[in-house]
């Protein structure tokens, strides 16, 4: 490897007179040899540090160095000098402050939920932190909104099936598509069917698809400081607030409702905590005076960060925790952030996540934003969870013993599981 | 890789820069013995230090602890300075270490020192020791141990430094001071000094015997039938460590012992000496381990 070099540097240097050169290159191959040893890993483990040299400072006693004479001496002591600090601003060297000096920074901590947490015991951890009653199932009006043939799209069936067959086969030039890209081919496939629903419903069209908002949203559960923050999803906005899933009736038996707990483990773990934070940060991600300032539904993938995988437990707990943090900011902008126990009108956000076959259903209603104690009127959550849109979608049939147990193509076409999606898709505007 | 870009490098400090970033031999003596000025870094040959502090592994003097998998370089056997430290190794399958938090009483540095209860998230293989290991949460962290025998996902277990006046009755895997302990119990996890991490009955399928309890201290014996003698302070294990199959696998062959890193030996023959054959030994005497000074808890 090394044997060309010499050549490379005959090329590259030829000012050198040829007798100094080969000296030169004589002692620059020895030399050259043992530094590129040494950048090469030479060895898996690391010499054991090394003490640092005690200085002896003797009061009285100036220390003879050899600062003066601008080259290392033997016996004399090696100068200290301070440390020198540029007098102009150079953003490429620019050294962070240690926390503590910070502005922003507070004594009491602050847990932060972000959207690559991935907290560890999931949908109960999100609901105690939400303050939230779980109800499996969608409620029983959306279910009504997704039998209704009224709210069918023509040929439903089969331009769902296309959809997926678009999304799982013909949307590349491989021999199949990775599961980040059908899972977003496969969604934006459907919303884009829904939408066609618009001549029918006029208030489809009072709508606005966001992408890379971000949330954040602060409120106090305990004793500690939680926030929501981080960029999540697809958000659909709509000029209307989405009406309540539940009656005042319901709303007040949840006050009876016993919160789960998972001692030993505390609520707040896997969030990330830090110090330096702004108190009253409260920020739904749009200005102020945004036409669309509800949000109705928030669409989540689950292959959408490559960075961080999450578990489907830890997945449903991120489209719990966001949800929530939607509708908590609209809340306190609407209310303002002193904690109110009940709510004129409870605020609902919706949320679907997929991964390209398994859909996930959720409603939120945000009934109070009182959430320190645990007793009182809680939030509802309706969770749909690991709803099939098909079961294979294979580009060879997968046979054992000579027998195809699953054929090539779609298989396994579940069409309820659409209804379910268009229910979501068409709640507030129907 | 890594010669090519020694050699761009090389190249581009030839050609782009001025000659004298060459070496600092090489223009003493162009310019014939003129001192030339040049800083630390292009001095020695073409490399700066700032790629080598990469390249070192720091994977066992990191000071924060982490539950994520740390990628490990192979040793082969060799120590800082490249000479072979321990024959015999070299090669096998890449590994990860896993932090195992041996201090078993390690209160959590917001919560005050009292006896807290954890639970069992996962029991798993771990490459770099021969027992299993478990993944605790309690309170708001989480962090591996050595697991115990039956011990399993979802189980409840507690940690305590309070020695009562009544001895207790502990379930597998709680940890206690010696002293807490009734005699006769089977203990793992064995610390010599009060607070400094457990050291003995560490491998799988081992267990000790908590033998006595003499005035402030407590003698143990060890799976080697040595007994040791330690405080009373000392936290330990209760139970038997997990894995206890681990010593009738059967290798099957020899590349699978390389598949675990260890090479064969020389291979040379070499007369059998005093060294075979049945010896008749006394047990050592009992080891001290009392009036050893003390570290102070929550060193880490």
């Amino acid at each position: 490897m090394f044997t060309g070099m010499p050549h490379w540097l005959r090329m590259a240097a030829p000012s050198f007179s040829p007798t100094v050169f080969l000296k030169n290159l004589g002692r620059m191959s020895t030399q050259a040899r043992r530094h590129f040893a040494v950048s090469r890993c030479l060895t898996a483990k690391a010499p054991p540090a090394r003490r640092p040299r005690e200085r002896v400072e003797i009061p009285g006693f100036e220390m003879v160095t050899y600062g003066e004479r601008m080259h290392y001496v033997p016996g004399l002591a090696k100068p200290v000098y301070p440390q020198w600090e540029r007098d102009y601003k150079d953003p490429r060297h620019y050294k962070t402050p240690p926390a503590h000096q910070m502005p922003l920074y507070k004594e009491k901590p602050c847990y932060v939920y972000n959207q690559r947490t991935s907290a560890l015991e999931g949908v109960r951890q999100a609901l105690w932190l939400t303050k939230a009653k779980l109800i499996s199932g969608l409620p029983p009006r959306l279910l009504s909104l997704a039998e209704s043939p009224a709210n069918q799209i023509p040929d439903q069936d089969e331009r769902v099936q296309n959809a997926i067959k678009h999304a799982r086969f013909w949307d590349t030039t491989e021999d199949r598509p990775c599961k980040e890209k059908y899972s977003n081919t496969l969604l934006s496939n459907l919303l884009h069917l829904c939408a066609t629903l618009q001549s029918r419903h006029p208030a489809i069209g009072r709508r606005i698809l966001a992408e890379k908002y971000s949330l954040a949203t602060t409120w106090k559960r305990g004793e500690d400081l939680f926030q929501v923050r981080g960029q999540n999803g697809l958000l659909y906005n709509c000029m209307d607030p989405l009406p309540e899933v539940s009656g005042k009736q319901e709303v007040g038996d949840t006050a009876d409702h016993v919160l789960k707990s998972f001692y030993p483990v505390s609520p707040s773990i896997d969030l990330q905590k830090v110090h330096v934070y702004k108190e009253e940060v409260n920020c739904s991600g749009f200005r102020e005076g945004y036409p669309y300032p509800h949000a109705h539904t928030l669409y989540f993938q689950e292959e959408g960060d490559i960075n961080c995988k999450l578990r489907p437990k830890q997945f449903r707990a991120k489209m719990v925790m966001f949800a929530f943090g939607n509708a908590l900011a609209r809340a306190h902008s609407l209310y303002g952030t002193q904690p109110q126990s009940v709510l004129g009108r409870p605020i609902t956000v919706q949320a679907v996540g997929t991964n390209g076959r398994l859909f996930q259903f959720l409603v939120f209603q945000l009934n109070t934003t009182d959430l320190s104690g645990d007793n009182g009127i809680k939030n509802q959550v309706w969770l749909d969870e690991d709803v099939e849109l098909y079961d294979y979608a294979k580009l060879r049939p997968l046979i054992k013993k000579k027998q195809v147990k699953v054929p090539a193509g779609l298989a396994g076409y579940k069409p309820e599981t659409f209804r379910k999606f268009l229910a979501l898709y068409l709640h507030g505007a129907v | 890789m890594m010669a090519v870009s020694c050699l761009t490098r090389a190249l581009r400090s030839l050609t782009v820069s001025q000659p004298a970033l060459l070496s600092a031999q090489a223009v003493t003596q162009t310019k014939l013995g003129t001192v030339v000025p040049c800083t630390g870094g292009q001095c020695r040959g073409f490399l700066t230090t700032a790629s080598l502090d990469q390249n070192r592994t720091r994977w066992k003097q990191t000071e924060k602890y982490t539950i994520k998998p740390i990628g490990m370089k192979k040793t082969g056997g060799r120590d800082h300075s490249g000479k072979i430290r321990t024959h015999g190794i070299g090669g096998g399958h890449k590994q990860k270490y896993r932090m195992i938090d041996f201090q078993r009483l390690h209160y959590e540095s917001d919560r005050e020192p009292k006896p807290f209860e954890e639970k069992v998230v996962e029991v798993r293989y771990d490459p770099c020791r021969s027992a299993d290991i478990a993944l605790v949460a309690g309170g708001n962290r989480k962090r591996w141990i050595i697991a115990t025998e039956n011990m399993q996902t979802g189980d409840i277990i507690k940690t305590s430094g309070v020695i009562g006046r009544m001895a207790v009755s502990a379930n597998e895997g709680d940890a206690y001071p010696l002293g807490a302990l009734p005699v006769g119990t089977l203990v793992n996890n064995l610390e010599i000094q009060p607070g400094k991490g457990s050291e003995y009955i560490r491998a799988a399928g081992t267990s000790g015997v908590l033998l006595r309890k003499v005035n402030g201290t407590a003698i143990v014996q060890l799976p080697s039938k040595q007994q040791v003698q330690v405080l009373e302070t000392c936290v330990v294990t209760v139970g038997r460590v997990s894995n206890i199959d681990h010593n009738k696998r059967i290798i099957g062959k020899a590349g699978r012992n390389r598949w675990l890193g260890i090479r064969p030996s020389s291979g040379l023959w070499q007369r059998k000496g005093g060294w075979a054959g049945r010896k008749i030994k006394p047990l050592p005497p009992m080891k001290n381990y009392v009036n050893l000074p003390s570290i102070s808890n929550n060193t880490t």
